[in-house]
């Protein structure tokens, strides 16, 4: 057996991949509603967190893991679609700090009412695959049957996103809405709709990915689960550009595997630090993101 | 046929248009004429729902098009080509014309290839981004992809700005063409008022947002006052 | 009768002498307090008279501005003599939040963005002050105040270079991320910042001992310790309104409100636009950090679980709710600083809540977040912001 695959460095490799399609998700999440109505939803993490309490939270009525993730997975198209017409439709156009505040003001109330109603206590959900690391050669290689199936999720979001926005007639008029709203009013398209459908697709993601957090068996499903991920997902969409899903994914896998060898040749502290830094010095290099072309403003 | 009356259209203390009256004929070409501000994209705003009038009516076929929703009207078989022709830019040609596809029940195969006749240049790229297209090649695009969802009814919003006059002129030879083969009714709104009463059966003059001329087009061509006064047409 | 202004000001000035003359002699036992009450009316009328001359507004408003904060601050002071412990310390608290509210204030009235971090930079300037006073004990209190205002200026610079040059959300999403950073920064740096229990002050601010001499030689020390540090927070948020009010008058802060408005116009008129926002930027968080070290003061310690990003939440919720963009709007956010606890607990005991149960406890952010909703979506300009708007609007209808 090749012992490098055992090796601290692609242990670190593993896991950050592990992490940083989390990270992606994320900033995909954000990304979609950025694109399409020009609000950063600072209530990305807890939105998707009381529809993965919605869903799962039926494991107790002795319904198995599968269904439970669906149900979950339709409350956050109904939260997504629900804000959307109900708290954010009467803010576009408005000075930039509205939404802003009206999206922290949300994230408040639903991790106050999510505690309020569940507690803060942790849920363990019971991952349906082992997160216990494979064996090679008796040493511990960095994946297990629960990150590879993370993995192979996350990469399945992306494609489905990918192949809805570049392939259907759906995905046609969800870009167009997004870039020319009026134009494509003309054209017949229902914005509104569009608006109300890219908030719903952002916070359906937003849930699978917070399934997935909250399996791991070390954080487990609290009000707060989200909080940290979120503030790496915007690290990881700012760095990549709030215009560019392909460029956000890229960046949260990047991040993810970076702040993995922070933590594990420095300290824990200092992976915060070290995304803060990331953030902070390619905001003064690119400030638009890595991977948008264009660096015009909009006036 | 488009019934327009009593319609007066206000941005904040100024009005745009002001009780405006005034018949499209089904399958004519109406020129609107006037100078900037005369309130000419104003009133094919208004028609298209995106700007909501204070007063007055508009029907389509005794349809009312006022207070409904812009991408309702287009359902209609209202076809908008706004000023400065509104091509996505980050889309491809293709993508262009798939979108104003969108409304219609035609397959989108037989569309294409139809706009593709009509228009070849755009046949050729295709693939390109909008972006790259010229000047002429855009407003081709534009008018193709109002088309390709089938209207009856065709607003042009200055055409032929920013075109070279030979590239007009073949334009407005293409408008007339489509009217006459398709029975489409055209609004075209036009600076340029000498070209557009070539090709137009009827002519309507607006002046601060008032209709002070509406007679056949040769008769409002004819009339030396209007000429001089409103159209700026000076031998 | 005809009463000019100068004829005015001679007759404030002869009250304020008749009255301390009349003070003097009834507190006649202690010549301590006749002087200090004389003080206090001299500069109530000196104030009241200046702020009443006409013209003077808009010939020298900096010195109108100036005799308003002396006469406020005045009347305060001598308030706090009367009020009991508990009051003095609300007003201590709330006056050191109108601080951090305050350069809040400024930053989204100048640049029309927003920081999600002012707890952050208000925790730089609470440890800046209990590090500094652990390794200087004797150093006056003044020291340790600068001394946090230029850590908070700094910090501020070094995150809001490259953020405050974008338009858009950056700057929000990085003072986010700044705030939930924040604990993990003071723990990397655990052997000056302490760790997770944080410092506790070498010595507590006590008050001088001619101000002790007003009080009976009974009282407590709760009693003149609280007192003394209202009137410090009460000087020094004096100071921080008159400089803000200057601030927001100057060409500095019309050149800023332009940028709000119209960034375009701004820079087509020769205003730096990056600069400016990064000017307001290091300002906002130079108040912050002032706020907190006066809360270390007040505390006579500081620990890191305050400074976590639920505070940085309720600064927001707390200016929103005030007014942002205007300065009356940071005193009443301070103000229902100093009691949302207690009505907080009030709504709880009204309500028959177990105030150890789930929603009790959550209570605080079903509210904060709530009202930050309700106002963004209804009243944008909060408090201060629609009064002032309902006032101009009655007085423009009502014919003169």
């Amino acid at each position: 057996m090749d012992p490098f695959l055992t090796s601290r460095i692609m242990t670190d490799l593993l896991g950050g991949l592990t992490n940083g399609v989390v990270y992606g998700l994320v900033a995909l999440s954000l990304v979609l509603v950025w694109r399409s109505t020009g609000i950063l939803n600072f209530a990305q993490g807890a939105m998707p967190m009381v529809a993965t309490y919605l869903g799962m939270g039926l494991l107790s009525y002795n319904l198995s893991y599968w269904p439970c993730v669906a149900v979950a997975i339709v409350a956050g198209f109904t939260i997504g679609g629900i804000t959307e017409r109900v708290l954010v439709r009467g803010l576009y156009g408005k000075p930039e700090i509205n939404p802003i505040v009206v999206m922290v003001g949300f994230l408040i109330v639903l991790e106050a009412v999510a505690a309020a109603v569940w507690s803060t206590k942790p849920r363990g959900l019971p991952s349906p695959f082992s997160a216990i690391d494979w064996q090679i050669g008796g040493k511990p290689f960095g994946l297990s049957d629960f990150s590879v199936f993370e993995i192979l999720t996350a990469i399945g979001v992306m494609a489905v996103i990918a192949a809805l926005f570049r392939f259907t007639k759906l995905g046609l008029q969800l870009r167009a809405s997004a870039i020319a709203p009026e134009v494509s009013r003309l054209l017949g398209v229902r914005v509104g709709r569009m608006l109300t459908l890219g908030w719903m697709l952002s916070t359906a993601v937003g849930t699978i990915t917070t399934i997935l957090v909250a399996s791991n068996y070390f954080t487990g499903l609290t009000p707060q689960v989200m909080d940290g991920v979120f503030a790496f997902g915007f690290i990881a969409a700012a760095v990549g550009g709030l215009d560019s899903p392909v460029g956000s994914i890229v960046a949260g896998v990047s991040i993810g595997i970076i702040l993995q060898f922070v933590g594990d040749y420095l300290n824990s502290n200092d992976i915060i630090l070290t995304a803060l830094l990331i953030l902070v010095v390619s905001l003064m290099v690119r400030p638009n993101g890595l991977f948008t072309r264009s660096s015009a403003r909009r006036v | 046929m488009i019934t327009i009356e009593n319609l007066t259209v206000s941005f904040g203390a100024v009005q745009a248009l002001r009780d405006v009256t005034m018949q499209v004929e089904t399958g004519k070409i109406t020129a609107v004429l006037g100078a900037n501000g005369a309130g000419k994209t104003t009133l094919l705003r208004t028609i298209s729902g995106l700007k909501e009038p204070v007063q007055g009516s508009i029907l389509l076929d005794g349809r009312p098009l006022v207070r409904e929703r812009p991408e309702n009207i287009a359902r209609m078989g209202v076809g908008h080509v706004p000023e400065g022709r509104g091509v996505i830019g980050e889309f491809t040609v293709e993508e262009n014309l798939r979108l104003g596809a969108m409304i219609t029940k035609a397959p989108l195969n037989e569309g294409l290839d139809e706009q593709y006749r009509q228009f070849p240049v755009l046949g050729e790229r295709r693939k390109q981004h909008a972006a790259k297209l010229s000047g002429g090649e855009r407003q081709m695009l534009a008018m193709a992809r109002a088309l390709i969802a089938r209207p009856t009814v065709l607003l042009l919003d200055e055409p032929s700005l920013g075109l070279a006059p030979i590239v007009t002129a073949q334009l407005m030879h293409t408008i007339h063409d489509l009217c006459s083969s398709r029975n489409l009714t055209v609004i075209l709104v036009e600076q340029n008022a000498s070209s557009a009463l070539r090709i137009a059966d009827h002519a309507v003059v607006l002046h601060l947002g008032t209709v002070v001329a509406n007679d056949a087009a040769s008769t409002v061509a004819a009339d030396e006052k209007l000429r001089q006064y409103y159209l700026g047409m000076v031998e | 009768m005809v009463v000019n202004s100068s004829q005015r000001r001679m007759s404030i000035t002869a009250m304020a002498v008749v009255l301390s003359a009349i003070a003097s002699f009834s507190f006649g036992s202690s010549t301590r307090v006749a002087v200090a009450l004389s003080a206090f009316l001299t500069l109530l009328a000196t104030g009241a008279a200046i702020f009443t001359t006409p013209g003077l507004r808009s010939s020298h408003p900096v010195v109108v501005r100036a005799a308003l904060t002396i006469t406020t601050v005045d009347v305060v002071l001598f308030a706090t003599y009367f009020f009991p412990a508990n009051t003095n310390t609300n007003l201590a608290t709330g006056a050191a939040m109108s601080i951090v509210l305050l350069g809040l204030s400024f930053l989204t009235g100048a640049s029309g963005q927003i920081s999600l971090g002012n707890g952050a930079f208000m925790g730089v300037g609470a440890f800046a002050m209990a590090i500094w006073a652990n390794h200087h004990a004797t150093s006056p209190i003044v020291v340790g105040l600068l001394v946090a205002i230029v850590s908070g200026a700094l910090v501020g610079l070094l995150l809001g270079l490259p953020a405050t040059r974008l338009r858009g959300p950056y700057l929000a999403g990085m003072t986010l991320a700044f705030a939930v950073a924040f604990a993990a920064i003071l723990s990397s740096f655990n052997s000056w910042t302490g760790g997770d229990s944080g410092l506790q002050l070498p010595t507590a601010a006590t008050p001088p001992h001619w101000l002790l001499g007003f009080f009976d030689s009974g009282t407590s020390l709760l009693t003149t310790n609280s007192m003394w540090l209202a009137d410090i927070a009460i000087v020094v948020t004096g100071v921080a309104f008159f400089f803000m009010a200057n601030l927001f008058a100057s060409r500095t802060g019309r050149a800023m409100r332009l940028i709000r408005d119209n960034d375009v116009a701004a820079e087509l008129v020769g205003v730096s636009l990056p600069r400016g926002r990064v000017v307001a930027f290091v300002v906002s968080s130079a108040y912050a950090a002032l706020g907190g070290a006066l809360s270390t003061l007040i505390d006579n310690a500081v620990s890191p679980s305050t400074y976590s990003f639920a505070l940085s939440i309720t600064i927001l919720s707390l200016i929103v709710i005030g007014g942002i963009g205007t300065i009356p709007g940071a005193l009443i956010g301070g103000i229902v600083y100093a009691y949302s606890n207690s009505v907080i607990t009030w709504i709880t005991n009204q309500t028959g809540l177990n105030p150890q149960g789930n929603l009790a406890s959550q209570l605080n952010g079903i509210i904060f977040g709530g009202l930050l909703i309700v106002t963004m979506l209804f009243a944008p300009l909060g408090i201060s912001g629609t009064a002032r708007h309902l006032w101009r609007t009655r007085r423009r209808r009502t014919p003169r």
